[in-house]
């Protein structure tokens, strides 16, 4: 498959739906896809919709993360009019706090869903509770999409372990040197999966790993790049533009959340209980630092990045804190780092690519 | 423990603090008095115990390390579990409501700044890592923490900021995880929250050198039970008209039911209060000399600007008579029984302001509008807290829409004044003052 043959996700939206199937809209980051894909029902993710703010600035301070201005913008725009329901994950203050927000004052047009991912340093009891909590949510995915049709689990459990593989050969593939792209064509296919079912993105990804070439990607220096999520894309451009190798990242929406241990046989819910709780390291999920600071550390070893870039979304509490330590703890271990602030839907320009230029030359 | 430091403790309790004391008044006494401001009636009496038992949980707190374990705790962590272990026990987020006060919130945020810390960040976490690299505070020292304990049933944020601190400091971190309550409740959350009560407890005992002793534990729970109470019953005599004390006397005088929770001093403390409010209530005497309209407040105090703010309404006859904020001490305590001490633990912790939904905060606020007669409602929308301020704009037009009352958005920050607009504040309050005498 050619990245060109990707439908864009409101073209894959409108088919879905045209075809009668079920949408359940998510916000940001970690929930378990595996249930609702259990109930036939596509997880349509919400992380960074291209609107141009409006709506949302009379709901929300300016000191409010860009993540959650978008998604609210999405929905008061409309965009989610035509979903079955609507999933908060609990990820962080501001989506907690969008959550009720949309819930509790703006009368959604779907019902709302909840799912509270335990944080850690996890207690021997979250295990437990993150089984009561798929309990609550099959419970309440069947009030609203109907029971799951038989061998539904099943099958899920089968398409996240071969999603679990692909990604791992797609992530250890890069950085063996052995696939030649660029990041702008990476993340372009692997964020398919936020919107598109497996039954039609994983033989798109097979398809994608099985012609891509083997070298041929940016030659320049290494780098892991560590944030929220990809975007804005013409960072991704830049990177490219500017020949550095991604060797790896660290973001919360791709392998923080991608590079999943596979769920086990046995009791699904067990199953995807331990696979939460041995997922990478994220500041979401209250991860120690000693933890992410190892586990970065271990990126670029595996893939030989010279440096760390972190593209950080404006006002994300959760990156922001634990931003000075790990880039005191990188510079020990001889990886300098470079902090960029984002906003989702807005270009990072000219000033960031010169400063990613001058970190460029810098690690040579 | 050791016990040299057992003795210097006991001895700076016995002599060394009551000299301190001494010194503290003698010097004060030198001092000339602020003239009386006319807008206001007399002021509390026993705000000069308050200062008491502050001066002396800080300044004892030096001498803690090696001779009781130390822990640096939340604001709405279950505090109880550390009494019944003999932990001193320090409040960062009350020490920064103090920087605050004393207006060294920039020069301390500044100094986690220079580390490597967004500005962006909640302004209690700067101050707090801003004084544990600078080592500055107005409250002379710190005592470095043998444990960390946090519960997320304020913020998320609390995580992140008590994480840097147990790396840095290399000691344990003990999470208290209080699932967000979306709705209702669960059966399931609060059985989380109570098997985690049970995990945490040996760790605690092994920072702590002891056994954990539960007759001890429910004693102190009670105690802390009737604290909080004291504290709710002092809070409903500003339903009196004329309201005896102003919510910005109410920010101050919450310090002990925060920090000092779960011991007689805090309990002792309320006592005095409420009979102190009772008897003003009793005799007509106001906060103010001219109560003519009543203000709720919704956020945490604007730290910086607590005396300017009290002055500005006061000059009006506008009375702050009920506060989200500091109804949060009082708010939940009626879950707390000893029968069922695990479970409700968790619930009396779990269903605070902030860990609960909008819903519940507007309903809430609803209740508190009708009972304590009030006119207008004054929202701060503080940069430093999301989970307070994000909804507050809906929260406002809602409350305002429903009950008929004026109310007005201020932005500014609990202690970073550096991101406070006096010009735009004063112009919004104007309005406000404007559509409230007119109403
Ligand atoms: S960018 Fe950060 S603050 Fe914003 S929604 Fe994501 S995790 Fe939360
Ligand atoms: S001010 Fe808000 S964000 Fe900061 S510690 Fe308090 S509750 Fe948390």
């Amino acid at each position: 498959m050619s990245p060109s043959e990707l439908i864009s996700r409101g073209e894959y939206f409108s088919q879905w739906r045209g075809g009668g199937g079920q949408v359940c809209a998510v916000f940001p980051a970690q929930y378990p896809r595996e249930l609702l894909w259990a109930h036939g029902v596509l997880p349509m993710e919400v992380w960074d919709p291209p609107l141009a703010p409006a709506r949302a600035q009379g709901h929300l301070q300016p000191y409010i993360c860009s993540v959650v201005r978008q998604g609210l913008e999405l929905f008061l725009a409309g965009g989610l009019d035509d979903v079955g329901a609507i999933l908060f994950p609990h990820t962080c203050d501001s989506l907690q706090n969008l959550a009720s927000l949309v819930e509790d004052y703006l009368d959604p047009p779907a019902p709302s869903l909840f799912f509270y991912n335990p944080k850690a340093p996890f207690a021997a009891a979250a295990k437990g509770f993150y089984v009561a909590q798929l309990q609550t949510l099959e419970r309440e995915l069947t009030r609203v999409f109907g029971p799951q049709p038989p061998e539904g689990m099943a099958r899920a459990l089968e398409w996240s372990r071969r999603l679990s593989e692909l990604y791992a050969q797609a992530y250890s593939r890069r950085a063996a040197g052995e696939l030649g792209v660029g990041a702008a064509e990476f993340y372009r296919v692997l964020r398919g999966g936020e919107y598109m079912h497996p039954r039609d993105y994983i033989p798109l990804l097979e398809g994608w790993l099985a012609s891509a070439p083997a070298n041929g990607g940016g030659q320049g220096q290494g780098i892991i790049l560590s944030g929220v999520l990809p975007s804005p894309p013409d960072l991704l451009e830049t990177l490219d533009e500017l020949g550095f190798r991604v060797v790896h990242d660290d973001l919360i929406s791709m392998s923080r959340r991608l590079l999943y241990p596979p769920p086990g046989e046995g009791d699904p819910y067990e199953a995807l209980a331990e696979s939460f709780l041995s997922m990478p390291p994220c500041s979401t999920r209250g991860s120690s630092l000693s933890e992410r600071l190892e586990w970065l550390k271990g990126l670029a070893r595996a893939g030989g990045a010279q440096g760390v870039v972190f593209s950080v979304v404006k006002f994300c509490e959760p990156e922001l804190f634990d931003l000075p330590e790990l880039r005191r703890g990188l510079k020990e271990a001889g990886l300098p780092s470079l902090v960029l602030e984002v906003d989702v839907n807005q270009e990072v320009g000219g000033q960031a690519a010169t400063r990613l230029e001058a970190f460029g030359e810098m690690l040579s | 423990m050791s016990l040299s430091a057992k003795a210097r403790l006991q001895f700076m309790k016995d002599l060394g603090l009551p000299a301190m004391l001494r010194l503290a008044k003698a010097t004060k006494g030198k001092r000339a008095p602020r003239a009386a401001n006319p807008d206001f009636g007399p002021p509390l009496k026993c705000a000069a115990r308050l200062k008491e038992i502050m001066t002396r949980h800080y300044y004892l707190s030096r001498f803690a390390p090696g001779a009781r374990p130390v822990a640096w705790v939340t604001s709405g962590a279950p505090v109880e579990l550390l009494r019944a272990l003999d932990f001193y026990t320090i409040y960062p987020e009350n020490h920064g409501a103090l920087c605050g006060a004393q207006k060294m919130g920039p020069e301390l945020c500044a100094a986690a700044e220079e580390q490597g810390y967004s500005s962006d960040l909640c302004s209690y976490a700067r101050v707090d890592l801003g004084h544990f690299f600078s080592g500055k505070t107005p409250a002379g020292q710190l005592p470095k923490p043998d444990l960390l304990f946090c519960s997320n049933n304020i913020c998320q944020t609390v995580v992140y900021w008590y994480k840097v601190l147990a790396h840095r400091l290399g000691i344990p971190l003990v999470l208290f995880d209080t699932p967000f309550n979306y709705g209702e409740i669960t059966e399931a959350n609060i059985a989380y929250m109570k098997e985690q009560i049970l995990e945490m407890i040996p760790v605690l005992e092994k920072t702590a050198g002891k056994a954990f002793d539960m007759q001890r534990f429910m004693r102190l729970a009670e105690l802390s039970k009737s604290t909080s109470q004291l504290w709710g019953q002092c809070l409903e005599t500003m339903r009196a008209r004329p309201a005896p004390m102003t919510i910005f006397d109410a920010f101050v005088h919450l310090a002990p039911v925060v920090s000092l929770r779960g011991l007689p001093v805090a309990r002792d403390y309320y006592e005095i209060l409420l009979a102190e409010l009772t008897e003003r209530v009793g005799q007509g005497i106001g906060a103010i000399t001219n109560e003519k309209k009543r203000l709720m407040w919704d956020n945490i105090a604007v730290w910086y600007k607590v005396r300017d703010f009290a002055e500005l309404f006061a000059a009006r006859g506008m009375n702050f008579v009920a506060a989200t904020y500091t109804n949060a001490w009082a708010e939940t305590i009626q879950h707390l029984d000893m029968s069922r001490p695990w479970e409700s633990l968790a619930k009396t912790y779990s269903l605070v302001i902030l860990n609960n939904n909008l819903k519940h905060r507007l309903g809430l606020m609803e209740k508190m509008v009708r009972e304590y007669s009030v006119d207008g409602l004054v929202v701060h929308s503080a940069r430093s807290c999301k989970p307070y301020s994000l909804g507050q704009y809906d929260l406002k037009s809602l409350l305002s829409r429903r009950l008929g009352i004026p109310a007005v958005v201020i932005e500014a920050d609990i202690t970073d004044y550096r991101f406070f607009s006096e010009e735009q504040a004063l112009t919004r309050l104007e309005a406000f003052f404007e559509a409230l005498e007119a109403a």
